[in-house]
């Protein structure tokens, strides 16, 4: 990559830095990570911008009208020009408007919407005049196109044939300062953009909110493992008092780690603590066959599986993104919600089990015994699943 | 350039084989576009202001790249009829659009070069192959088919591109000479003493020492579709009877394994020489050769 050019197909966002839309930005880490393939064209000079309104939309493309006409002219077979006055640009053009419709593709959703085509004379090329504009002329012309945004439209994409080099488009929302600027490449299409106003900035409500149901989920229904060794946790006894020790043991752990690990102090990969927390589950469950005392080594040994359980949640957390003018809150809410996740599920075992468990020795037998077998051997299973 | 199923089609002025081939050849492959000079006129009075644009595309349909320093290794032109080694910079205005502007100060032979930067790029297995094929890169072909994996090809190009120009009416004698582009065409008779129908001959230099079996194309302006194609032979001369005036392009593509510390597969060099022909009756007799 010699020139740093060719990172431009990203999208840049300008202007709204503040606002947040978890959506938004996963689709933009998404965009990024994918595995595109990187034209490097040289930049012309061509320019598009569109303007999205309620209702209407403009588009304008800044570009050279003698590159144009030779190609409008060579596609519909006829001789090209040699250099012409602006009038002559305007008026061969105007009468190929239909070849160069053909090669505009603007779509609202699925949708293609069929623009009413515009020329004028004038282009906006900011630095394209020479010293002597009489001889080594450089013109510049504008094709306006504009149409009617059908009610309920959703995104916008464009694509124009008719350059061979790279260029950039710029979409606006009309009454917006600023648009978004992605480079296109020839004949590629833009990615979707959002014709309506996006929400209005998150509220700190509604940040605490989403981050509070990430984290919920990401126990019930996405998280089995965690589900697993809460159901490790809850299996070791009858009695309240050493669920609730061992839970607030973990809790406090995996908010320490996760916390620690979202700010970056520490840090350990997948490929290490997933595995771990595989290997934890499986230990609790079998240390349930065993014993139905609560050891005091057992709250230490949860605590550090906690630390684990922490550092695999930062990753989920990690891949969420957490939105910068409120990270503590949704750092907080998001443990908040794995919190809510992890007592639900004590919770549901609880519902289902209370009936039994004052059923003493059978309840051990028939209940805790192969529940934590079965885990024990689930948990052991993805330990060298995920080993490999 | 756009998928065929937004074109619509104008049954009365569409020939489908040239427009298709136009928009297949775009669409085929994002890096084999050519590259090269296209000044305001091949032929200046004395005294003129020529625009210099540096244009990108296919069949010599193109749009102009402004100018951007960074991407400039060189750009100067030479006046034949001086002293050798009279190499001028080619002026113009950052992001401008003709890239370069000179004045024409001098009659005769005026040869105009340009050489980028390496640019990177990288393509699908199937878009290189493509490639390799458009431009005739058989020895790269012949390495790439060879190999088990089918891979992203990451290449660095860069482009060579001349252009002839003639002022007034003295320097017959002068001759496009090589200039030290990494990659070159010259042009053994001077095009502006010729006339269309007439036989020129061109030698691919790399580094300067002939390139042998490069596949060399001329194109012209109004007819692009039909190219005229040859090998440079031993000596890396290749000739073509260019039967129609106007505007040329001959153009070369020659293709290395790229240095490791590039960090690239391949590198490529783009050579182009644009240049004007003469009907034969616009050509005094006596100036012909």
């Amino acid at each position: 990559m010699s020139d740093g050019r060719t990172n431009r197909s990203c999208l840049r966002r300008t202007a709204d830095a503040s606002r947040f839309d978890v959506f938004r930005w996963l689709f933009v880490i998404s965009f990024l990570s994918a595995p595109s393939i990187v034209g490097a064209h040289e930049i012309g000079t061509t320019k598009v911008s569109a303007t999205i309104g309620t209702t209407n939309y403009t588009i304008d493309l800044v570009l050279d009208p003698a590159a144009l006409l030779a190609k409008l002219e060579t596609l519909a077979d006829r001789p090209r020009s040699g250099p012409l006055t602006p009038a002559q640009y305007q008026a061969r053009i105007e009468a190929l408007q239909a070849a160069f419709l053909s090669h505009v593709a603007i779509r609202f959703d699925d949708r293609a919407s069929r623009p009413r085509f515009e020329y004028l004379p004038r282009g906006s090329f900011a630095d394209s005049m020479p010293d002597n504009p009489t001889t080594a002329t450089s013109t510049s012309a504008t094709i306006r196109l504009t149409g009617t945004v059908p009610p309920g439209a959703r995104t916008l994409t464009w694509a124009y044939g008719l350059t061979f080099s790279s260029y950039a488009l710029t979409m606006r929302r009309e009454g917006e300062a600023a648009g978004a600027t992605v480079w296109l490449d020839g004949d590629h299409s833009s990615i979707p953009f959002k014709v309506q106003a996006p929400d209005m900035p998150l509220s700190r409500t509604r940040i605490a909110m989403m981050y509070f149901g990430l984290g919920f989920t990401h126990i019930v229904p996405k998280g089995v493992d965690h589900m697993l060794f809460v159901l490790g946790i809850f299996l070791l006894g009858r009695r309240i008092r050493p669920i609730l020790c061992q839970v607030s043991a973990f809790t406090l752990a995996h908010s320490m780690t996760l916390g620690l690990s979202v700010y970056g102090v520490v840090r350990l990969p997948p490929s290490v603590v997933e595995p771990l927390i595989a290997l934890s589950i499986a230990y609790v469950a079998v240390e349930n066959i065993w014993t139905s005392e609560l050891k005091p080594w057992r709250v230490a040994l949860v605590f550090a599986f906690g630390l684990l359980h922490g550092l695999g949640f930062a990753g989920a957390l990690g891949q969420i993104g957490l939105p910068r003018s409120e990270f503590l809150t949704g750092l907080v809410t998001f443990n908040a919600g794995v919190e809510a996740g992890q007592l639900s599920v004590i919770a549901l075992a609880w519902v289902i089990v209370a009936h039994w468990s004052n059923c003493g020795d059978w309840y051990r037998r028939r209940i805790v015994v192969p529940s934590s077998a079965a885990i024990a051997a689930v948990g052991l299973y993805w330990a060298v699943a995920r080993l490999i | 350039m756009i998928a065929n199923n937004t074109r619509k089609r104008n049954a009365t002025t569409f020939r489908p084989i040239v427009a298709a081939a136009l928009i297949a050849a775009a669409s085929a492959t994002v890096s084999a576009h050519d590259f090269w000079i296209e000044p305001t006129a091949f032929r200046p009075t004395l005294g003129a202001l020529v625009g210099l644009r540096l244009m990108v595309g296919q069949d010599l349909l193109g749009d102009p790249v402004p100018r951007d320093p960074t991407a400039i290794e060189r750009f100067s032109f030479y006046r034949v009829a001086r002293v050798p080694g009279s190499e001028q910079p080619v002026p113009g205005r950052e992001g401008a659009d003709p890239a370069g502007i000179l004045r024409v100060d001098a009659q005769g032979l005026l040869i105009v070069a340009y050489h980028s930067r390496p640019h990177a790029i990288e393509l699908t297995a199937d878009k290189f192959e493509q490639y390799l094929g458009d431009e005739g890169l058989d020895a790269v072909k012949h390495v790439t088919a060879g190999s088990p994996v089918r891979r992203v090809a990451h290449e660095l190009y860069s482009r060579c591109a001349k252009a002839l120009l003639w002022s007034g009416t003295t320097g017959a004698a002068d001759r496009d000479r090589p200039i030290g582009l990494p990659l070159e065409l010259v042009a053994e008779r001077n095009p502006y003493v010729s006339a269309s129908g007439d036989d020129l001959s061109f030698t691919l230099l790399y580094e300067g020492k002939p390139q042998a079996d490069a596949l060399v194309v001329a194109i012209n302006r109004d007819g692009p579709s039909r190219k005229l194609t040859a090998r440079s032979d031993r000596r890396g001369r290749v000739t073509f009877r260019l039967t129609r005036s106007g505007s040329w392009l001959v153009k070369a593509v020659h293709m290395i394994p790229a240095k490791p510390e590039t960090g690239a597969d391949w590198e490529s060099f783009w050579a182009s020489i644009t240049f004007d022909l003469a009907a034969p009756s616009a050509v005094p007799t006596a100036a012909r050769q």
